[in-house]
């Protein structure tokens, strides 16, 4: 027997001045390995033309259809209908800018992460586009991948209670990020610079170990042995900092 | 995130603190578990025997110890505090988004966090009325911690609630510290959780019996 499924979603848009806040009800008859990236094309498809949410690669890869799926951030196309009860409610996720329904803003938020965190390798060296290319060691080169595996999908910021009560709060995947250059041999950056970003409550120091973010990565990316290495890490410098001078 | 775009931000500070303040706020709560699982030791002690604990007591207060340590714990403790209420948000508007947060997520540890952080402000208040009511009144003989709680029931009361506070505070701490500061990774984690479990359940038990232990006690 098909169940039949019912969908909570959250309605709003904040570019029509008449939109309120408000759930809607939509139900929907399931099907084999429905997914809620399909169920979602679905009702817009059949039912209301006007839903709005974000999917690109449908396969995990590209983070675009990050929501609150019954209480948890996730990926809407990695999530089956089966794995979960007949009543399915989905909201945008939070801390995000929304655009409408449960589409939101994570573009411009990781962009400004990015600056402040200089995700880019500093380097003296110019390039030489005739030179080999250096070689790496493939531990290293394993390690960098696989903090390098995130996608951006926001999830880990929005089940972060810290990231929910203060707005500067870097987050899970920021840390994260600032962690991946710090074992790149090639960025020239040093204990100070890395102190100076992450040695602070708006980094490592802000965060209170809830372990949301580890728990809720689709990624299953290492936070919580990220974080626990940055914040010994950034605790050393801290300590030679005070005393030191 | 917050650019620094006035003199006064504070990442222009070039000797920033939050590094020392959050070994600070760890080490505190470490110095506080310590002295409570002692607490706890010295106390249950009568279990055994109240002269036991008696001697002690005795021991502590004729050496001084009591005297001096005592108000150094209570320093101790609000030292604690005032670390660790930093995370604390005392705003409405903090409280109301952490709490719309947790029954949000339906997330075991978030939802410890919260109990910690309620529980501290109950243990701030009735830890420096404890305190305040035995210091004042040495010295520590089991006879009389059994005439107190016999003759008003609610310091009975008062203790039944105090006890499994700090016991659960306590154990939520030692979990998130080790999780926090990266002593138990990834696969460490769910072991690590019932021991805390278990060390709660037996202190909370300890706790119990020894106030029964005073409470059944014949003047
Ligand atoms: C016997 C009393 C107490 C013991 C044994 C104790 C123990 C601990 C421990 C071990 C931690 C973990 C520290 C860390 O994460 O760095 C902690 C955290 C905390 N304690 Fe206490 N504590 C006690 C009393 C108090 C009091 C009176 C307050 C009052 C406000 C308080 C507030 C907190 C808070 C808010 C946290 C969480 C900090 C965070 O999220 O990072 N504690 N406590
Ligand atoms: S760390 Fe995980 S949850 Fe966070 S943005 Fe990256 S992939 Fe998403
Ligand atoms: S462990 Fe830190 S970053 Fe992860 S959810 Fe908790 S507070 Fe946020
Ligand atoms: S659509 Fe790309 S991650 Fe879900």
């Amino acid at each position: 027997m098909a169940r039949n499924l019912k969908f909570n979603i959250f309605r709003y848009n904040p570019q029509d001045p008449e939109s309120t806040p408000h759930m809607e009800t939509f139900s929907l008859e399931e099907t084999d390995s429905l997914t809620l990236f399909i169920a979602l094309n679905r009702i817009r498809e059949e039912q209301d033309p006007s839903l709005q949410f974000d999917f690109c690669c449908r396969a995990g890869i590209c983070g675009s259809c990050g929501m609150v799926i019954n209480g948890r951030p996730g990926l809407a196309c990695h999530t089956k209908t089966k794995d979960l009860p007949d009543e399915i409610t989905l909201l945008p996720l939070p801390v995000f800018q929304l655009v409408g329904d449960l589409s939101v803003d994570t573009g411009s938020w990781f962009r400004e992460l990015y600056d402040t965190v200089e995700s880019w390798i500093h380097t003296s060296k110019t390039f030489d586009p005739n030179a080999q290319e250096e070689r790496m060691e493939d531990a290293v080169a394993e390690a960098i991948y696989e903090l390098d595996r995130c996608i951006e999908c926001g999830c880990c910021i929005a089940a972060c209670g810290t990231a929910r009560m203060r707005p500067d709060f870097l987050g899970a995947a920021g840390i994260n990020k600032v962690g991946r250059f710090l074992i790149d041999p090639r960025d020239e950056r040093t204990e100070q610079d890395y102190y100076e970003i992450l040695g602070t409550d708006m980094g490592i120091f802000g965060c209170m170990g809830l372990l949301a973010c580890e728990d809720v990565c689709p990624k299953h990316m290492p936070l919580q042995n990220q974080l626990g290495f940055l914040r010994r890490k950034m605790g050393i410098t801290a300590l030679k900092n005070f005393f030191g001078k | 995130m917050s650019l620094p775009l006035t003199a006064n931000h504070p990442t222009l500070n070039a000797r920033r603190m939050d590094g020392v303040l959050d070994w600070a706020q760890m080490l505190t709560g470490v110095g506080l578990i310590a002295f409570m699982w002692a607490h706890m030791l010295l106390v249950g002690s009568v279990l055994l025997s109240p002269e036991i604990m008696n001697s002690i007591a005795a021991f502590f207060e004729n050496s001084g110890m009591a005297q001096v340590g005592g108000p150094l714990i209570f320093a101790l403790f609000l030292a604690h505090f005032v670390l660790a209420a930093r995370k604390i948000p005392f705003r409405l508007e903090g409280q109301k988004t952490i709490w719309e947060h947790a029954k949000l997520i339906h997330h075991a540890d978030t939802w410890l966090w919260v109990v910690q952080a309620a529980s501290a402000m109950v243990i701030l208040i009735m830890g420096a009325i404890h305190m305040w009511a035995v210091l004042s009144d040495l010295p520590i003989v089991a006879l009389k911690a059994a005439e107190t709680l016999q003759r008003n029931k609610w310091w009975l009361a008062f203790y039944l609630l105090l006890a499994p506070l700090v016991h659960v505070h306590l154990g939520i701490g030692l979990y998130r510290i080790a999780v926090k500061w990266g002593f138990a990774g990834r696969a460490e984690r769910r072991g690590l959780k019932r021991f805390a479990t278990l060390i709660v359940l037996v202190s909370v038990g300890i706790s119990v019996l020894t106030l029964f232990r005073f409470w059944f006690m014949v003047a």
